[in-house]
């Protein structure tokens, strides 16, 4: 072997060498005219065929997967639009990957939901520079090099499922919070929205515990919970699939009539928070838009009216209680 | 040491059977003609726009190379790891951690760019160094010492960014990293090729020179080939492990400062998975998971037939989910074709 490898070095390396000079300067071509942030310059009206990337952070989660459905969905409503979704499996470099690729493709839109705002920002950057409209869903990135951010807010909706807490509980309660992913930004923001939300209402979180998004892990850190503070009163879960593994836990240990559990997310669909709620495993949930159906709204005006859109469009929450649970589910899928 | 013995015969073998020696030859660069065909199929399959294919323009193919330049590397590594028959389930893991330790000591820490380079470069040695220690002197399995360092490095980047993903901001402020740091995600030639491609390209040859001449090198593949053998013919077969473990350890830390220049940020999760794409570019460049068997040109070559199969995939907008369904099978494919190569 090793007297070959000198072979196999300079193909190699020729390799190298014909990859890039095989090349086009064929980036040069695209968008080039148009000025950075200046949106409408795309816009070729209703007459226009309009190619949209759509750079999902992870469709393995279902909140995600919802907002490519609405996207979908809504898209289907204007024939101009193809819109094409890359999946970028909870990883920012595969994500960063993506949207390159969109941009050697020459899309007309960009809509992104990073996976982490930071990591992200200088390729959807790069994105805005060479004029393509740019809309942020759901989580941000840094700086203003984006059109619109459409997204509900996580501390908003944390502090409304901390209110809620203490309307359940006039007289204080102690409670266990099961958190997100260590490290998300969501996760966070509802801590810290949900702590102030509780204030002044003697609630009392006696447990933290990270869950990680997941209804197994829920469940199993619901199991400990229980196991060493028997007293609790309630669950604050961050999102609706740990509040079912918590309520899991929950009817193992026979406390599911006493404790309650309260999720966020509200996802309508069969398996999703509004349905828990409705069925009375969730004392209640609070819906987080997926921005899916506003994004497309947005692209129209962007494209095919040749208008400007507001930098930023903060999604409002709805608290699902057993009371309109039904209601919100048919609405959602009407 | 068996390339010494086998040589001679495949000399004989070249002028009896010329045949014979071609198949062989096909298998010595099985991973270069995957890599080629591959390539082929997507110069066919892409998008053309404007008269030109967007699959070959420069700027994607570079694209592909930036893309798995982290794998890559780690692959590089990956490869030795799996040479002396062992496996590293760590990388992917140390990778966060060091990404986490670059920004966390520039951003919080106010070090130098070379300082805190050289420290985050030192922590994925020694950590390597641990894991072959734990493997070689006190005989736990690699499989195990490696998925409970994969534990430890990640509790560790939690812990040391505080569970949160450490932003990276530019200037000359406290909390704030060294501009040059910044050159990881930049690109050089007139903005055309990424700088973490070139280190790619430089480590790979590196390595490529390494394992061809050097006597360590011909160790590795002896112990890989048989262990027992290898240790009464006088291989430190002990120190031989360690230091390959040490290595694979070192070059996923510089993977993870990569990691952390291009991407601004250090995260705690970040490098999930990346463990398995290592794994398969190794395997896909033909190098055996039983170990004494195979290259770093394969490698190199493996991990560039999975950068262009995403690319690919990803320019004809095939669906995600299909998208792990193709990869997947042309992994099983590669492997399958090592089983039919000839033993010599």
């Amino acid at each position: 072997m090793p007297r070959r490898l000198p072979i196999a070095v300079a193909l190699a390396a020729t390799a190298a060498l014909a990859l890039s000079a095989c090349g086009t300067t064929h980036e040069n071509s695209g968008q080039g005219g148009s000025s950075a942030g200046q949106a409408p310059a795309n816009c070729k009206g209703p007459s226009g065929h309009y190619l949209i990337g759509m750079s999902q952070a992870n469709n393995a989660e279902p909140y995600r997967e919802q907002m490519n459905k609405d996207i979908q969905n809504a898209a289907k409503a204007i024939p101009q639009f193809e819109v094409k979704i890359s999946d970028a499996a909870a990883d920012d470099s595969k994500q960063v990957s993506d949207v390159e690729n969109f941009l050697t493709q020459q899309i007309d839109l960009l809509i992104i939901s990073p996976n982490e705002a930071t990591p992200l920002t200088a390729v959807v950057k790069k994105a805005y520079d060479k004029g393509i409209p740019v809309l942020v869903l759901d989580r941000k990135v840094d700086g203003d090099a984006y059109t619109e951010f459409i997204g509900g807010d996580n501390v908003d909706i944390g502090r409304q499922a901390g209110e809620h807490m203490k309307k359940l509980f006039p007289n204080g309660a102690k409670i266990a919070e099961i958190r997100g992913l260590a490290g998300s930004t969501p996760a966070k923001e509802r801590q810290d929205g949900f702590a102030k939300g509780i204030e002044g209402g003697n609630i009392d979180i006696v447990a933290t515990v990270d869950g990680d998004w997941l209804r197994d892990k829920g469940q199993a850190q619901a199991e400990a919970v229980i196991q060493a503070h028997p007293e609790i009163q309630a669950i604050y879960s961050q999102n609706d699939p740990m509040g079912e593994g918590a309520y899991l836990a929950l009817k193992a240990a026979g406390k599911e009539k006493t404790v309650k559990v309260t999720g966020i997310d509200g996802l309508p669909i069969p398996s999703g928070g509004i349905k828990s709620v409705e069925q009375g495993r969730l004392a209640a949930t609070f819906v987080y838009p997926t921005g899916g159906k506003e994004a497309i709204a947005a692209a129209k005006t962007l494209l095919i009216d040749c208008k400007t859109v507001p930098k930023t469009q903060t999604l409002p929450t709805q608290l699902v209680t057993k009371d309109n649970a039904a209601d919100v589910y048919a609405k959602a899928n009407s | 040491m068996t390339d010494l013995q086998t040589e001679p015969n495949e000399r004989l073998e070249t002028k009896t059977s010329t045949a014979t020696s071609i198949v062989s030859m096909l298998f010595r660069f099985q991973s270069l003609f995957g890599l080629v065909a591959v390539f082929i199929v997507a110069v066919l399959l892409s998008p053309v726009r404007d008269g030109a294919n967007i699959f070959v323009s420069s700027d994607n193919l570079f694209n592909v190379v930036r893309a798995v330049s982290e794998i890559g590397i780690i692959a590089v590594g990956m490869t030795f790891v799996i040479l002396i028959g062992g496996i590293d389930l760590s990388v992917g893991a140390v990778l966060g951690l060091a990404a986490v330790g670059s920004a966390v000591l520039m951003v919080n820490d106010d070090f130098g760019m070379w300082p805190a380079i050289l420290i985050v470069l030192a922590a994925g040695l020694v950590f390597g160094l641990l894991q072959g220690i734990a493997s070689a002197v006190f005989g736990i399995q690699a499989f195990i010492v490696t998925l409970a360092g994969l534990q430890i490095a990640r509790g560790i980047a939690r812990i040391w960014s505080g569970g949160q993903g450490v932003a990276i901001a530019y200037g000359d402020g406290p909390g704030e990293a060294p501009v040059s740091f910044s050159l990881l995600g930049e690109r050089t030639f007139n903005g055309l090729v990424p700088i973490p491609a070139i280190i790619f390209v430089v480590i790979a040859v590196l390595a490529i020179l390494f394992l061809r001449t050097s006597a360590f090198a011909r160790h590795v593949f002896a112990i890989g080939g048989n262990e027992k053998a290898a240790r009464l013919s006088g291989v430190p077969v002990t120190r031989v492990k360690v230091i390959v473990f040490g290595l694979c350890g070192l070059l996923s830390a510089l993977a993870g400062v990569i990691h952390a220049g291009q991407l601004n940020q250090g995260g705690p999760n970040d490098g999930s998975g990346y463990e398995l794409d290592a794994i398969a570019a190794v395997v896909i460049g033909g190098t055996s998971l039983s170990g004494g068997r195979g290259s770093v040109v394969g490698t190199v070559a493996g991990a560039l037939l999975l950068g262009v199969l995403n690319n690919i995939l990803a320019l004809r907008n095939v669906d995600p989910n299909v998208q792990l369904l193709v990869k997947g099978l042309v992994i099983v494919a590669a492997a399958g074709l090592q089983r039919l190569r000839p033993a010599s």
